[in-house]
């Protein structure tokens, strides 16, 4: 019964949202606020209604309905239920239907936080996140419905993808989808601040929570994906340049740019144009990743190879959007001149614009890879594939530009920076990096773009290192506080600038251990149990495992044959690890679960690769014959850490309260954010006391 | 039938919910919160956070003395400006509602917001910016490199006020 609900009330959801979208714009625009407040209504029940189906689809995985089309091809009756449950979102018809749910949360929000704020945007921000919801709600009832049943009732489903079955599929999607849908938000309040005429910077202040929030998502969804890859795949990588990878690093790439550029059109008035550009594009990405990941348009390891109505469905939407937004941001043109012009390329906004012009770069690189064999294939009729080696020769070099930049933008001074001042601030951090590339060339490090990873990755983090250093000494010693309280205060006084510069810290140790893949060590062996394989790593640790012997397991839907190795680590045992190989039942498909044993600098990573045909045959250790690969992977367990150190940033960034100065920071004074008068007025009469060393010390 | 039913149901309340603003001619907000900011409040915020910027850049050893009295000057005046304008937000805003306020209040509320617009004033002119020829000058003047007049923030603080 609520499987059938849930589907009335998807029916019910799509006039309501049609209605209410039009309300919105036609409220905004006769200024009429009893059709604002039924479309804000709308919008709160739309998300009631697409919980309510969401709810009947996963009641119908939960109870193996299998009379629906859906749920009878991802999942079965021995599918354990925290898989039945991911079902919302293990296919096509179900994640659309997810990305609606996400959405309409999303708008909730939004409407609701600016119930009494930014009125003269919302209505229209509101009709835009309706329409996108509308045009969600469409797709799931006309071309991927996920209630559509079969007219039968087969026994049993034909399972999920065994590679789905992980824990991460819990995780990764919904995460990844939170950062795609929540950036519908900021592009919605960019649409609206367009039709309304709005155009100073207040609809950016609106919208910056948003964006980092998507940010946030995004860059989780991403990292999660990683360890997703790296735990399931069993090839001993995070990352093989999939289409679908590459649809998630798109919107990344191009919200990483606009993250930047909306700090020079809030502090300089400039870049207007470029920023809603920014934000139409990044918001078209996450619609076209979601279109790559859900189209089945280029195969991948993500394939869900689908009919391809919905791709032209998608295309199509991509358009109109697209010329819309261009359309009125052409007609806007006027009201979106900068109010500054750039004075210096030694400035903080010149290496903004070169971070903004190098990931937009690396964007296109990316989409020009990803739609490699679609371009060949309307062009040559067959489809050419681009593989990791291009993605590695364009990106790479993109990467460690960038890299550098997170070093340099910091230290220039916003406007025009004198080559004195960049002498004294890169003086240090220059002549670390380089020591610290010394040392690695006479310890024998060659390979070029690692070299230069570690090096570049040094002097970023040193001009971090003293950023903080000075302002903690500074406030330590204006406030008289010990250094580690002036430490916290610091970052709260000033949480979007230290928290940007946290999430640099965590970026340049995730690229140092992407850096770390260049001294892969790898080794291949057949073994019999008592049988034993050495390999030594980077770091000149040399591991001996030893094959111990197989067993098998029987799971209600796979069989299992584990294997135990015990390892020495430089002579001296530290325990046992174990690597699998599984026999899903339904669907019959083998996977490997790699065995990992993780130490700060590197990654022991174990594959289970082929089993002797007489395994199971008997105890003897002939029949117990076994292949192994066995990598050991340095400084992988720096791009999990560094990812964690991305998210704390992030959020440290996001949190409310981040301190805004009310009143001028005048030398000696200090820039407080008092609530009320009263406090700002004792605070101006006490020009001596300055509360944030980003105030004047002299 | 009892799915029909509860789908009815559903159909029904949802409709009422969304169609009751317009039947009972209920209207959604439509003014600005008072605690929001207007264009030129904004402009000043927007100001102050680039002088704190070039502030910390300044004695993050990031800018020369004369960038860094340039641009301070730059900023100083341009958030004296939208202080200005924000001052005449403030007196058309008590303009408007001075019949809904008694006057007592009205003088209080002026009051109020004159003395914290007086407060960031003074603030800006305590500084470096030179109040007769808003020349800019080094943290530690007693006096205007420019035109001499003694720098009224340091001659309060050297009375001890």
């Amino acid at each position: 019964m609520i499987p059938a609900l849930g589907e009335f009330a998807l029916w019910i959801a799509l006039p309501i949202a049609l209605w209410g979208c039009a309300l919105a714009f036609l409220g905004g625009r006769w200024l009429r606020g009893d059709l604002i407040l039924s479309a804000e209504r709308s919008t709160y029940a739309v998300f009631g209604l697409l919980f309510v189906a969401s709810a009947g689809l996963i009641v119908a995985f939960m109870g193996d309905r299998f009379d629906y089309w859906y749920v009878y091809n991802y999942s079965s009756t021995n599918l354990h239920p925290f898989f039945k449950f991911s079902g919302l979102w293990a296919g096509q018809r179900g994640s659309l239907l997810f990305w609606a749910l996400n959405l309409s949360f999303f708008s909730v929000l939004a409407v609701w936080l600016n119930r009494r704020r930014n009125r003269e945007l919302m209505p229209y921000a509101n009709g835009v996140l309706l329409a996108v919801t509308s045009f969600f709600i469409i797709i799931t009832l006309f071309v991927t419905p996920p209630f559509e049943q079969l007219g039968f009732t087969p026994s049993d489903g034909r399972g999920l993808n065994p590679q789905l079955q992980n824990y991460w599929m819990t995780i990764h999607p919904p995460t990844l989808y939170l950062g795609f849908t929540a950036f519908t938000v900021p592009f919605a309040f960019a649409i609206a601040a367009l039709l309304s005429g709005r155009l100073d910077a207040r609809w950016i202040e609106g919208t910056r929570r948003w964006v980092l929030t998507s940010w946030f998502f995004l860059t989780l969804g991403i990292i999660f994906g990683m360890r997703w890859a790296y735990e399931e795949l069993g090839w001993g990588g995070y990352w093989f340049w999939d289409p679908v990878e590459n649809a998630s690093l798109l919107p990344w790439l191009v919200a990483t740019a606009f993250v930047h550029s909306i700090m020079i059109q809030e502090n300089r008035g400039m870049l207007k144009v470029w920023n809603m550009g920014l934000v139409v594009l990044t918001f078209l990405m996450t619609i076209f990743a979601t279109f790559l990941t859900r189209s089945g348009l280029i195969e991948s390891v993500h394939s869900f190879a689908q009919n391809l109505t919905i791709a032209w469905i998608f295309l199509g939407f991509l358009g109109v959007v697209g010329t819309l937004s261009l359309g009125l941001i052409f007609w806007r043109l006027p009201l979106l001149h900068s109010e500054r012009q750039f004075e210096s390329l030694l400035s903080r906004e010149a290496a903004f614009l070169l971070n903004n012009l190098v990931l937009l770069g690396a964007a296109f690189a990316v989409t020009w890879g990803t739609m490699f064999p679609l371009i060949t294939e309307g062009l040559i009729g067959s489809r050419v594939a681009v593989g990791p080696p291009f993605f590695n020769q364009v990106n790479i070099p993109i990467g460690l530009v960038l890299l550098a930049l997170m070093g340099i933008g910091p230290v220039i001074a916003w406007r025009k920076a004198s080559a004195r001042n960049l002498k004294r601030n890169f003086l240090l951090p220059t002549a670390l990096g380089l020591a610290v590339g010394t040392v690695l060339y006479v310890a024998g490090v060659r390979h070029h773009y690692a070299w230069l990873t570690f090096t570049i990755g040094t002097f970023v983090l040193t001009i971090i290192v003293i950023e903080f250093w000075k302002g903690t000494r500074a406030r330590a010693r204006i406030e008289a506080e010990n250094h580690f309280t002036a430490f916290i205060h610091l970052v709260r006084r000033n949480r979007r600038r230290w928290g940007g510069y946290i999430v640099h810290v965590g970026v340049v140790i995730m690229f140092m251990g992407f850096a770390g893949s260049a001294f892969d060590r790898e080794a291949r062996e057949s073994l019999i149990p008592g049988e034993s394989m050495s390999i030594v790593s980077a770091f000149g640790h040399e591991y001996t495992l030893t094959y111990q012997g197989l067993s098998t397991h029987q799971d209600p839907n796979m069989w299992r044959v584990i294997a135990l190795m015990s390892i020495q680590r430089d002579g001296v045992e530290v325990g046992t690890m174990t690597t699998e190989r599984q026999m899903v039942v339904a669907p019959p498909q083998p996977i490997t679960e790699v065995g990992i044993r993780s130490t700060l600098f590197e990654d022991l990573y174990v594959i289970l690769s082929t089993l002797d045909e007489q395994v199971g045959m008997g105890n003897e250790p002939q029949h117990q014959r076994a292949t192994f690969q066995v990598l050991v992977n340095p400084l992988v367990p720096w791009i999990w850490y560094g990812g964690l150190i991305v998210a704390a940033g992030t959020l440290v960034a996001l949190w409310p309260g981040a301190g805004v100065p009310t009143r001028i920071p005048a030398p000696g004074a200090g820039s407080g954010t008092a609530p009320g008068a009263e406090r700002r007025r004792e605070e101006a009469s006490r020009p001596e006391r300055a509360a944030d060393p980003a105030a004047p010390v002299g | 039938m009892t799915v029909l039913l509860l789908a009815g149901l559903l159909a029904t309340v949802v409709v009422a919910y969304v169609l009751h603003p317009v039947v009972a001619g209920r209207w959604a907000p439509m003014e600005r919160e008072v605690d929001e900011l207007t264009e030129a409040q904004h402009r000043k915020r927007v100001a102050l956070l680039a002088l704190r910027d070039v502030e910390y850049d300044y004695h993050a050893g990031k800018l020369d003395d004369a960038d860094y009295r340039k641009q301070k000057s730059q900023l100083s005046l341009e958030a004296l400006t939208a202080l200005d304008e924000e001052a005449g937000e403030w007196r058309t805003r008590f303009d408007a509602s001075a019949h809904e306020l008694g006057e007592r209040e009205e003088r209080a509320r002026r009051e109020e917001v004159e003395a914290e617009i007086a407060a960031l004033r003074a603030s800006i002119r305590e500084g470096t910016v030179c109040t007769q020829c808003a020349t800019p000058n080094p943290l530690e003047s007693r006096y205007c490199g420019e035109c001499g007049s003694a720098l009224p923030g340091r001659e309060r603080a050297r009375r001890g006020t």
